[in-house]
């Protein structure tokens, strides 16, 4: 076999101690030791054996051995924090081999390989979606390739700074500001210098002060004019900046697919648009120039003062590396406090808006009292903990300017010792002064800016993680255009899990034609949504294949056909707008007279209109200002108004009263006509029209026919039925 | 057959709680566990649940499995509750703690050795109680329980659960590891 070419030596070895010449023919390993530890066992399909080893001492020593004929299944049991491979013999359960959740995709595709293989299908080919970074094996997740490890940060930077590029004569221009102004305000010391020396010591050329000072004021104007020039510059540009990356943020959004929203919660998300772009703008406008700008001043002060008098340049410069240092310790100490304190704060604020989005539950079971204590306890964390912080920093502070402030000292006693013997006059000494005053501020800011900027490139890369995230589109190339469906729809030995190690769905296969209505039937979490969520392709299936009007959905290219879908989600979802704004999502070129017929259909257009506002009645975030039935109706409208070639109902008309669902029923009944319809409902009247129901239990189809065929089958539906019907929910369906 | 019917009844409304005298669990012939209630009811393949596992892990024990006549119910169904399982016999005890050993598969972190960070996702060197391990983070912030005022529960990117029983018995240097990536 051809894969036997990738089987590492040892396994080779290990599998041959045992079963001379076998032919290996799957090979997959666990990163678990057999007791549970951190370790290293393997399993292998030898021939006609699954054998298991322990690789952890010095040589593979063989755990398990059954012949594979015997086993009738291969399962995956999902424990915590791992799973384990279990085969089915004789009816019972043998452990093979446990392994932690980092190896789950790996064993989901051995087990859907080992069940081919049972079932005497060749060893199929199941793609391998790639998690993790192909240069150091990072675990990367499925929704990106771009390895943060392997990513340097100057790469990041440099990405950083190509979205100024739009922007190049604003750059250049704050780059002159930028130089400008440091040259100005290196001016005004040396000025001071020619005043002390050639003025003030020699008691003469008193003429020369008026010039003298006016050059100081111009000095200073043309500083403080350039700096302000270049923050307004700057101010606009990171808005600028940060309002392009937020609308790319946005639009990539909107394609990314379920499996990255399933992996990253909304809040998470939130950040991202809100936060780390803020993050970028400050890094572009603020803390960048401000890193340049201190790193020129203080390679320009160093040249003037080496110029001016190396000795006393040297003696003031030695300590400078000493001081940075220890600013940067006791900065970290002050971070340590003010972490402590944001943490705090983090847990505070999620006490807060958790308290504040229970407040009617917390009513209801009138638990004011303790959430109050709750409150009190965390607040009173949150005291001592900012106590510290600002303890800390008040005692930070002075010291900090203390230690930076030492540098000039060591030019007050050396410069005068060299004045002493006239080595420099003292029109130096205060120009040096002014100097190193000025390097101060850049030093300071030297010692945490690493910090601030390193935090400013993760938001940067956090960023670029959701703009390189690959969207639906990209990971789908399905190029078929769909022009009309007929509603021809199959389900063939489709498999999907949301997690590859816990299947949901198995070996699903039906047939759907034209116009038909298919019915799905089930306990609650046997995975019917699954099966639309599929049909929807918000998901691929993992095994087999679906087919609308005969083309695999995989290459139906997706624009195309989710325009034909219409769709009644399980949880009926509504923005905050208009109540006619809600119907007319997906068509919004819609008239207010299609908006009504569509409404009317869907029973809705007597409540919306008794509404104060009628079709202007804000339905509120979420649509909470409707009740559960109302929801539900305006979304029906909206699917109805869509008028598409396959229409979706999952539990549309679970939360309506029997009246009101008896009209949506007709009203669905006569929507359906002449298309493809998939309905779920628990309310099993709701099915009586379809065409086919399909029952599923533990994520396969148990049962599948008409109403009446189930009924006279006596099976699972027919149990159902019975429940039903004991319930009294039923009664029109056995008339 | 009165004890029998009683024990098929517990799955339907009431919990049904276990004497730890009337269970014992076996390691058959075949080197499969099998788990005996009252002298009537065989479990084949039983499973032991911790109903809490996270803030109480000795208390209420779900017994489960699947009934002889019935073979395959995934999760199987729920025979009862064993309030406090130390109470089991010795031999059964054993048996009971390998099982939840199996299951349980979370390390517990001795000490954090090292951090680096990487845009958002932080590979740290945890020291556990089942050996060193290289740990991926991401999105920290969503992936963190703190349960009480001092454990807390780190989830990493594929899914596995780290335990920090109790911060504040971490080495200093771990400490300051911990709040960063915190
Ligand atoms: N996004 C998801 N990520 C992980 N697991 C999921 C996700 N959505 C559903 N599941 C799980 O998949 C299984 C099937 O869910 P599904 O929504 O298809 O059930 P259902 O038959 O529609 O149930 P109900 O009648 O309650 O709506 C459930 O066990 C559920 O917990
Ligand atoms: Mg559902």
């Amino acid at each position: 076999m051809a894969e036997s070419n990738h089987i590492p030596e040892d396994v080779r070895q290990a599998v041959e101690g045992v079963r001379p010449a076998a032919d290996i023919r799957l090979v997959a390993f666990s990163d678990l030791a057999p007791d549970g530890n951190f370790g290293e066992q393997f399993l292998a399909l030898a021939d006609d054996r699954l054998l298991v080893f322990s690789s952890d001492g010095e040589r593979p020593a063989l755990l398990k051995d059954l012949p594979f004929a015997d086993v009738s299944k291969v399962e995956i049991e999902t424990l915590v924090g791992g799973a384990a491979l279990r085969a089915v013999v004789d009816g019972r359960r043998e452990d093979l081999i446990s392994f932690s959740h980092a190896m789950s995709d790996a064993f989901g595709r051995v087990r859907i390989q080992l069940d081919a293989l049972i079932e005497g299908k060749p060893l199929p080919e199941v793609d391998e979606r790639a998690t993790r970074c192909a240069t150091c094996g990072l675990f990367l997740g499925e929704y990106t390739r771009v390895c943060p490890r392997c990513l340097r940060k100057g790469a990041t930077l440099r990405r950083l700074l190509g979205l100024t590029k739009p922007y190049t004569g604003r750059m250049v221009l704050i780059g002159s500001l930028m130089v400008g102004s440091i040259v100005a305000g290196m001016v005004p010391p040396f000025l001071t210098m020619l005043l002390v020396d050639r003025v003030l010591t020699l008691g003469t050329n008193y003429h020369l002060v008026i010039w003298l000072v006016l050059g100081l004021a111009s000095a200073g104007l043309a500083h403080t004019g350039m700096e302000i020039w270049r923050n307004r510059i700057a101010a606009w540009l990171g808005a600028r900046i940060s309002f392009d990356i937020r609308a790319q943020l946005y639009e990539r959004l909107q394609w990314l697919s379920m499996r990255y929203y399933d992996h990253h919660p909304t809040g998470t998300i939130i950040s991202r648009l809100t936060q780390d772009a803020n993050g970028i703008q400050d890094l572009l406008a603020f803390a960048l120039p401000f890193l340049v700008v201190n790193v020129v001043t203080i390679v320009a002060v160093s040249v003037v003062l080496l110029a001016m008098n190396w000795k006393l340049a040297l003696i003031a410069m030695v300590p400078l590396p000493i001081l940075f240092i220890l600013v940067r310790k006791l900065w970290r100490l002050l971070r340590r406090a003010f972490h402590n304190w944001w943490y705090r704060m983090r847990r505070f604020h999620g006490l807060v808006s958790d308290a504040l989005g229970r407040v009617k539950v917390t009513k209801a079971f009138s638990q004011q009292q303790s959430e109050i204590g709750r409150y009190q306890f965390r607040n009173d964390d949150l005291r001592a903990a900012g106590v510290y912080a600002d303890a800390t920093a008040g005692t930070f502070f002075p010291l900090m300017w203390l230690i930076i402030g030492s540098g000039s000292l060591l030019v007050w006693y050396f410069g005068s010792m060299l004045h002493m013997y006239g080595g420099i006059t003292l029109g130096m000494i205060v120009a040096f002064l002014a100097y190193l005053a000025m390097v101060q501020h850049p030093l300071e800011f030297l010692g945490h800016s690493t910090q601030w900027i390193t935090r400013a490139l993760t938001a940067a890369e956090r960023v670029f993680e959701v703009l390189d995230a690959e969207s639906e589109s990209e990971q789908s190339r399905g190029e078929v255009e769909l022009e009309e469906i007929d509603g021809e729809v199959e389900y063939r030995n489709v498999g999907f899990g949301y997690e590859k190690h816990q299947q949901v769905l198995k070996d699903i296969s039906f047939k759907v034609k034209p116009g038909q209505m298919l019915g799905l039937v089930g306990k609650s979490g046997v995975g019917k949504s699954t099966i639309i969520n599929l049909l929807c392709r918000f998901y691929d299936a993992d095994e087999g294949e679906i087919f609308v009007d005969g083309v695999p959905l995989r290459d139906v290219s997706l624009w195309s056909y989710r325009g034909k879908l219409g769709v009644v989600l399980q949880e009926p979802f509504l923005f905050s707008g208009t109540v006619a704004e809600n119907i007319a999502y997906a068509k919004p070129e819609a008239t207010p007279e299609d908006i009504m017929a569509a409404a009317k259909i869907a029973n809705a257009h007597d409540f919306i209109i008794s509404k104060p506002d009628g079709y202007d009645e804000q339905v509120g975030e979420r649509g909470n200002r409707l009740s559960g039935g109302e929801k539900q109706r305006v979304c029906i409208a909206r699917a109805i108004l869509h008028d598409p070639a396959l229409l979706i109902l999952d539990e549309a008309t679970a939360s309506v009263d029997l009246e009101t669902e008896q009209q949506i029923q007709e009203a669905i009944g006569r929507l359906i006509e002449g298309r493809t319809t998939f309905a779920i409902a628990h309310r099993l009247s709701t099915l009586r029209n379809a065409h086919k129901l399909l029952v599923l239990d533990e994520g396969r189809i148990v049962e599948s026919g008409t109403h009446d065929e189930l009924r006279a089958k006596k099976g699972v539906y027919a149990k159902l039925l019975d429940i039903h019907r004991r319930t009294s929910m039923v009664g029109a369906i056995d008339g | 057959m009165d004890k029998r019917q009683g024990v098929q009844e517990a799955s339907s409304l009431e919990l049904r709680y276990l004497d730890p005298e009337e269970v014992r669990v076996w390691r058959g012939e075949d080197g499969r566990v099998y788990c005996t209630i009252a002298d009537e009811l065989t479990v084949l393949t039983p499973m032991f649940m911790r109903s809490h596992p996270l803030s109480d892990l000795e208390r209420y024990l779900s017994v489960r499995g699947v009934e002889p006549k019935e073979r395959s119910v995934a999760m199987g169904k729920e025979f009862g509750l064993l309030r406090n399982w130390h109470r089991l016999d010795p031999h059964s005890h054993a048996i009971v703690e390998a099982e939840l050993e199996r299951r349980y598969l979370y390390a517990k972190v001795f000490a954090i050795l090292s951090v680096r960070d990487y845009s958002g996702v932080q590979v740290c060197e945890f020291d556990t109680d089942r050996g060193l391990r290289q740990v991926t983070l991401r999105d920290v912030r969503d992936n963190v329980i703190y349960l009480g005022r001092s454990r807390v529960l780190v989830t990493d990117a594929e899914g596995n659960r780290y335990d920090i029983e109790d911060v504040n018995e971490l080495d200093p240097d771990s400490l300051l590891r911990l709040a960063r990536i915190l």
